[in-house]
C-alpha cells in the first residue's frame, strides 16, 4: 500500500527531472520510509537485532538445549537426553570449583592491579600536555594491548626461560640469583598474571585519561582557586565525574578477564595451578569433545557473569540517579 | 625558581618516558628479535647490540600464503568492524532519540554477548555454520566478527549521540531535512571520535582473534593469528625468527592507528561525555 | 528462419554422429588401462603436523614427485595444498572439519593415538576394507598393494591398528619414529673428562654404539650428573617434561615399561590396578629425579625446546625423537654428535629391559572424499609405498617403516640416526599406548597430574597414579569402552 502511495509522485518527479535514475528513486523511497516516526526506530534497530538473533540468540539457545543432553562429537549416536544431570555433575565436580576459585583470584588481582596501576599512571600522564613526543610515548605505552596473545605468550615464555631468557640473565648478573617462574607451582600463577597485567594496564590508563578528560575544566579551575587538596579534588570533583567511565572500563576488563584463555594456555605451566575455568572449558569442549557437559558449564558461567554485571550496572545506575537528583535540587 | 620548576618538569617528563618505555620493552624485545638470527635470539648473554639482518622478513614474505593470510586478516577485520559500526550507529541513534521500550534491557543483552565464553559458544556456532555451509566463507567470518563488534560500538556511540543536542535534529527537521539527512549529515560528523574509537577497539579484538578463526575458518579464510599458532614450529622447534618477524609486521597497522588516531581514541573512551581535546 | 533452423539442426545431428564415431573408434585404442581421471585436473589437500619435518616432507614429495608421476602414469593433473597444525591442535582442527562431513582435507597425517578418535565416528576410511574390497561405491578396486610388509610388528600396532589388540587397520604408516639418545661426543668423550669420570665412578663413559647399547639408566644417571654444571651453563640431559600435548607422558612411559609396568590392560581396557602399581610409582619418582640433570626450565621443555638446548650446546645428551634428527644434527655439530640407543633399565629380578615410546604418524583418508579425490588419494598411497619413493623419503630425512626399505643394506648409512632408529623399532624395545576415541581427554588428564607431580605440587606418586587410573577408567566406562567400572575406592582417589 505504501508503495502505491509513493509511486505516483515519484513518477511525476521522474517526468520533471530527467536525471532520476532507478537508484535515486529507490533511495528517495527509502528516505521517506525513514521519515515514518513509528517505523523509523524499528528500522534502525532491526540490523542489530538480526545480528543479535542469528549470531547470538540462536547459538545460545542451541547451547542451552545441548546442555540437557549427553552429546560427545567423537562418539556416534551418543546423543541422549539427560535432564539436568550435566548441571548436577558440574556442581559436584571438584576441578570446576578449583578452576572457578582460581579464576576469581585471577580476576580480582588482575583487574584490581590493572585498575590501581592504570589510575596512578593515567593520573601521572594527565598533566603532561606539554611533554615532548607525548603522542609517541602514549603510543608506546598502549602497545601491549594490541599485541597478539599468541606472540605475547610465546615471547614471555622465552623471557622467563631460565636458560635462554633475558630475565634470568638479569637476575643472575645483578643478584646472582636464578629465578624459576613457570616451573615453580608457587609462583607460576603470578608470573602468568603479570603478563596479563602488563597487557591490560595500558587499557586502564586509557580509561583513566578519558575519565579525567570528562571532568569539566571549570570545576577543576575553581578547585585550583579554592586551593583544594589533591585528595579532595579527587574525591569531590574527579571521581563523581569520572566514575561512570572508570566503572565501564573495569566492567569490560572484568568480563574479558573472566574468559582469559589464549595467554594462559600458551604459557604451558606444568600441573594445575593455572587451570582457569576457561581452560577447563576448553578441555571439555575440545579435548573431550563433550559438548553437552561443556555447554552446561558455559551456561553456568554466563549466568555468573550476568549476575556480576547486573550488580555492577545496578551500582552504576544508583550513582547516576543520585547524581541526577543532586543536579535537580 | 623558574629554573627549578623547569628542572622538575624535565624530570617529570623523563619519568613518563621511562614508564612508557618499560611497558614497551617486551615489545621492543620482540621487534629486536625480528632482526636477529635464531642463534641471536637465544644467545646468552642476550644481544642488545647486534648487526641487524633483514633475512627474516625476506623469508617471511617468501613463505607461501603469508600475504594471503595477511590479506584475509585485513579484509575480515576491516569489513566486519565497518559493518558493525554502521549498524551500531543506526541503533545507537534510535536508542538515544526514540528511547524505545526495553532500551536498557537490550543494551544489557548486547553486552552479554561479550560474556559468553568463546570456547563454549564456538561449538553451537560451528554446528550452525556447517548446517548453513557458512564455514570457511568470508561471509560467515565477517558476520560473526561483526556480531562481536556490535555491543561495544553501540555502547560507545549511544553515549556520543546522547551528547549531541536534540536541537540539531529539530532544527534540521524544521528546515525540511529527512531523517536520513539528519542521521548521516548532521549527527554522524559530530560523533566521529566515537566512531574512530569504536573502530580501533574492535579492530584490535578482531585482528587478534584466534579461536573462531581456527574452528570456523579453514584454508580459504586463514587469518594471521591462526597462522601464528600453526606455523610457529619448524622442524620440531619453535620458529623464533618467524614468530618475531610476523609479530612485528602484524603489529604495524594497530600501532599506526593508535599513533594517528590517538586523539579520537581518548575522546572515544569518554563515551561521549567530552567531544573536544583531551 | 524456420528453414535455417531446420538445416542447422540437421548439421548438428551430423556433427554428433561424426563425433560419436570418432570417440567410439578412439576409446578402444586407449585400451582398458586408461585411468578414469585421465585429462582431468584435481586439487588435493593434505592436513599435517605443523613444523614437523616428516609431515612437510610428505607434502613436499607429493608436489615434487607424485605430480609428475601421476601425469606420466595416469594422465591427470594433480596439485597438493598443505595445511599445518601443531600437535596439540591438529586433532581439533581435523575434528572440526570432519565432524561436518567436509572433504576440506582429503588426506590427513594423524598422530598414531588419534586412530580411535577418528575411526569411531566413521570419519576415516577403513583400510582393511580398502585392501580387500576396495570402495565399490566410489568405483575403487581392492588394493592388495596397500597390505604392507612392515619392518616390525610394533609399526603395525602403532600406526595401523584400532581397537588395540585387534587386527582392524585404519591407517598406513607415514613416518616411523622412536626415541634415541643424542650425544655430544666433544663434551662426553673428551679424554680428560672420560678419565676423570672413570676415576670417580669406576666405569668408562661409552664411546661406541655397542658400548652405549649396554649402558644402564643407573649408569646414565651418573654420566648425566657428572656433566650437570650450572656454573658452566651445561646440563647432563635434555628430555621433554612439558605439559603440552603428550610430551611428559611420552618420556615417562619408558621408565614404567622398562621397569616392568604397564599403561593399561588393552584386552579388558583396565586402568585401575594396572597403571597405579608400585613399580610405576617408582618409575615416576625416577623420572622426576632426572630433573636434577636437566636445564632449569626442563618442566617447560618439549620437543622444540629440547632441540634448542641441544643445538645451542647447553646439554651433553638428549633423549629425543629420531624424527627431528635433521634439526638436532646441524652443520656446526655434525661431526660431534653420536646417535645411539637410549639406556636400558635393570629390573628388580636383575634382567635388563629397554622399552621406549613410539612416535610417528600414519596417513589416514577422509571418508567423505568424493570419488575423484579418493582415487587420487589411493593412487598417492600406492605411489608412497613404492621402494624408490620410500628410499627418497629416507634420503630427505624421513623414517620409513616398510621392511624392504629398512632391510636394504644401504639404509643404515643414509642418515646418522638410522642405525639407532632401526635398533629401537623392534617389538620388545618400543611400544605405543591407547588409541582410544577418548584419547585427548585421557591424555590431558594425566599430563596435568603427572606434571603437577614433577613440579612438586603432589609428592605421592602412587596416589597420583591411582587418581589418574580412576578418572581414566571412569572415562572409558562412561563411554562404553570397557566393562570394567571404576572400583568404589575411586570415590576417594585424590592426588597428594
Amino acid at each position: 500500500m505504501a508503495q502505491a502511495d509513493l509511486s505516483s509522485p515519484a513518477r511525476l518527479q521522474q517526468a520533471a527531472v530527467p536525471a532520476m535514475t532507478p537508484l535515486r528513486r529507490f533511495l528517495m523511497r527509502f528516505n521517506r520510509l525513514f521519515d515514518d516516526a513509528r517505523l523509523l526506530p524499528v528500522l534502525l534497530i532491526a540490523p542489530v537485532l538480526i545480528f543479535f538473533i542469528v549470531w547470538n540468540v540462536i547459538p545460545t539457545l542451541w547451547m542451552i538445549g545441548l546442555s540437557f543432553y549427553r552429546y560427545q562429537i567423537s562418539i556416534p549416536d551418543s546423543l541422549a537426553f539427560l535432564g539436568i544431570d550435566n548441571y548436577t555433575d558440574i556442581i559436584r565436580d571438584r576441578a570446576m570449583w578449583q578452576g572457578l576459585s582460581r579464576t576469581f583470584i585471577w580476576v580480582f588481582f588482575g583487574v584490581g592491579i590493572q585498575t590501581l596501576l592504570g589510575m596512578v599512571l593515567g593520573f601521572l600522564f594527565w598533566g603532561s600536555k606539554s611533554m615532548p613526543g607525548r603522542r609517541l610515548a602514549l603510543t608506546l605505552l598502549f602497545t601491549p594491548m594490541i599485541v597478539t596473545p599468541v606472540a605475547a605468550g610465546l615471547f614471555f615464555r622465552l623471557i622467563y626461560e631460565p636458560t635462554f631468557g633475558i630475565l634470568n640473565w638479569f637476575t643472575q648478573s645483578f643478584f646472582g640469583q636464578e629465578v624459576l617462574l613457570l616451573q615453580n607451582p608457587e609462583v607460576a600463577f603470578w608470573a602468568v598474571l603479570f603478563v596479563d597485567i602488563w597487557m591490560w594496564t595500558p587499557f586502564m590508563i586509557l580509561i583513566t585519561l578519558a575519565a579525567l578528560a570528562s571532568v569539566p575544566k571549570a570545576e577543576m579551575e575553581a578547585a585550583e582557586i579554592d586551593r583544594l587538596s589533591w585528595f579532595d579534588r579527587i574525591r569531590y570533583i574527579i571521581l563523581p565525574h569520572g566514575k561512570y567511565i572508570l566503572m565501564l572500563g573495569i566492567l569490560l576488563r572484568t568480563i574479558d578477564s573472566f574468559k582469559t584463555l589464549d595467554l594462559v594456555y600458551l604459557m604451558a605451566v606444568p600441573g594445575s595451578t593455572t587451570k582457569l575455568i576457561a581452560i577447563l572449558l576448553r578441555e571439555s569442549a575440545f579435548e573431550a569433545l563433550n559438548v553437552g557437559w561443556s555447554s552446561a558449564l558455559a551456561i553456568i558461567l554466563l549466568l555468573t557473569a550476568i549476575a556480576f554485571t547486573s550488580i555492577y550496572l545496578y551500582i552504576l545506575n544508583l550513582n547516576s540517579k543520585a547524581k541526577a537528583k543532586e543536579v535537580a535540587t | 625558581m623558574n629554573r627549578a620548576r623547569g628542572w622538575r618538569k624535565t624530570a617529570y617528563h623523563v619519568l613518563l618516558w621511562v614508564i612508557a618505555l618499560i611497558f614497551f620493552a617486551p615489545i621492543l624485545w620482540i621487534i629486536m628479535g625480528a632482526f636477529k638470527t635464531t642463534d641471536g635470539i637465544l644467545a646468552v648473554p642476550p644481544q642488545f647490540v647486534f648487526v641487524p639482518t633483514l633475512d627474516n622478513f625476506v623469508d617471511l614474505f617468501n613463505r607461501p600464503n603469508v600475504l594471503r593470510y595477511l590479506g584475509n586478516s585485513i579484509l575480515m577485520s576491516s569489513a566486519s568492524v565497518g559493518i558493525a559500526i554502521v549498524v551500531a550507529f543506526l541503533a545507537a541513534y534510535a536508542f538515544s532519540r526514540f528511547k524505545p521500550r526495553g532500551t536498557s534491557f537490550l543494551m544489557f543483552m548486547l553486552l552479554s554477548i561479550r560474556m559468553v565464553p568463546a570456547v563454549a559458544v564456538v561449538i553451537p556456532v560451528s554446528l550452525m555454520y556447517s548446517a548453513l555451509q557458512w564455514k570457511d566463507t568470508y561471509f560467515g567470518m565477517i558476520m560473526i566478527y561483526a556480531m562481536f563488534s556490535i555491543p561495544f560500538s553501540v555502547w560507545i556511540l549511544k553515549g556520543f549521540v546522547d551528547g549531541v543536542s536534540q536541537r540539531y535534529d529539530e532544527t534540521a527537521l524544521i528546515n525540511g531535512g529527512s531523517r536520513w539527512h539528519i542521521i548521516f549529515r548532521v549527527i554522524l560528523p559530530q560523533v566521529a571520535p566515537g566512531l574512530v574509537a569504536a573502530f580501533i577497539f574492535n579492530l584490535i579484538f578482531v585482528w587478534n582473534e584466534f579461536l573462531f578463526s581456527l574452528i570456523l575458518g579453514g584454508r580459504d579464510t586463514t587469518s594471521i593469528p591462526v597462522s601464528f599458532s600453526t606455523d610457529l614450529y619448524s622442524d620440531g622447534g619453535v620458529d623464533w625468527t618467524f614468530t618475531a618477524s610476523m609479530a612485528t609486521v602484524y603489529m604495524i597497522p594497530p600501532i599506526l592507528s593508535i599513533l594517528f588516531f590517538q586523539k579520537y581514541l581518548l575522546v572515544g573512551m569518554t563515551f561521549g561525555t567530552v567531544r573536544g581535546e583531551v | 528462419m524456420n528453414r535455417v533452423s531446420r538445416r542447422s539442426s540437421r548439421l548438428v545431428v551430423i556433427a554428433l554422429l561424426v563425433l560419436t564415431s570418432l570417440v567410439l573408434s578412439v576409446v578402444p585404442a586407449m585400451s582398458q588401462d586408461a585411468h578414469p581421471l585421465a585429462g582431468q585436473s584435481i586439487e588435493m589437500s593434505i592436513l599435517g603436523i605443523g613444523g614437523w619435518l616428516p609431515s612437510s616432507l610428505g607434502a613436499q614429495m607429493a608436489n615434487d614427485l607424485f605430480v609428475g608421476y601421476a601425469q606420466e602414469n595416469y594422465g591427470y593433473n594433480v596439485s597438493f595444498t598443505f595445511t599445518e597444525s601443531p600437535f596439540e591442535s591438529l586433532f581439533q582442527r581435523a575434528a572440526a572439519s570432519l565432524q561436518t562431513g567436509s572433504d576440506e582435507f582429503n588426506i590427513i597425517i594423524s598422530d598414531s593415538q588419534w586412530l580411535g578418535a577418528l575411526a569411531t565416528p566413521g570419519w576415516i576410511v577403513d583400510i582393511d576394507g580398502l585392501i580387500e574390497n576396495g570402495l565399490p561405491d566410489l568405483g575403487i578396486d581392492p588394493q592388495p598393494s596397500l597390505d604392507l610388509e612392515l619392518f616390525s610388528d610394533v609399526a603395525r600396532t602403532t600406526y595401523q591398528v584400532f581397537p588395540d589388540g585387534s587386527d582392524e587397520i585404519w591407517g598406513l604408516p607415514q613416518e616411523g619414529d622412536v626415541q634415541v639418545l643424542f650425544v655430544r661426543t666433544d663434551i662426553v668423550n673428551n679424554p680428560d673428562e672420560m678419565a676423570a669420570f672413570e676415576a670417580a665412578n669406576g666405569f668408562a663413559i661409552p664411546s661406541t654404539f655397542e658400548e652405549w647399547e649396554v649402558l644402564t639408566m643407573d649408569q646414565f644417571e651418573l654420566i648425566a650428573g657428572f656433566f650437570t654444571r650450572p656454573d658452566q651453563d651445561l646440563y647432563g640431559v635434555a628430555m621433554q617434561h612439558s605439559i603440552v600435548y603428550d610430551f611428559y607422558s611420552m618420556q615417562l612411559y619408558p621408565f614404567m615399561w622398562s621397569l616392568g609396568g604397564q599403561a593399561w590392560d588393552p584386552a579388558t581396557r583396565t586402568m585401575v590396578g594396572v597403571l597405579d602399581t608400585p613399580v610405576n610409582a617408582e618409575a615416576m619418582e625416577w623420572n622426576r629425579r632426572m630433573l636434577n640433570y636437566t636445564p632449569p626450565g626442563a618442566l617447560s621443555m618439549g620437543i622444540g625446546e629440547n632441540v634448542d638446548a641441544f643445538t645451542q650446546g647447553k646439554v651433553a645428551t638428549s633423549i629425543q625423537w629420531a624424527a627431528v634428527g635433521l634439526s638436532m644434527v646441524t652443520d656446526e655439530n655434525r661431526d660431534v654428535v653420536a646417535i645411539v640407543p637410549p639406556p636400558q633399565f635393570v629390573r628388580e629380578d636383575g634382567t635388563t629391559s629397554r622399552v621406549y615410546s613410539m612416535g610417528g604418524q600414519p596417513w589416514v583418508l577422509n571418508a567423505f572424499n568424493p570419488a575423484d579425490k579418493m582415487r587420487v588419494a589411493v593412487d598417492f598411497l600406492n605411489w608412497w609405498y613404492l621402494p624408490e619413493t620410500q628410499l627418497e623419503f629416507a634420503i630427505r630425512g624421513g623414517n620409513p617403516t616398510v621392511a624392504a626399505t629398512l632391510n636394504d643394506p644401504t639404509f643404515d648409512d643414509i642418515n646418522p640416526w638410522n642405525r639407532a632408529y632401526k635398533y629401537m623399532l623392534q617389538n620388545d624395545r618400543a611400544q605405543d599406548f591407547w588409541h582410544e576415541p577418548n584419547y585427548a581427554e585421557m591424555l590431558a588428564l594425566q599430563q596435568e597430574a603427572f606434571t603437577a607431580f614433577a613440579a612438586g605440587e603432589y609428592n605421592d606418586a602412587l596416589s597420583v597414579l591411582n587418581f589418574v587410573a580412576c578418572e581414566q577408567q571412569q572415562i572409558l566406562f562412561d563411554n562404553g569402552r570397557t566393562e570394567v567400572a571404576p572400583p568404589d575406592e575411586c570415590e576417594d582417589a585424590e592426588p597428594q
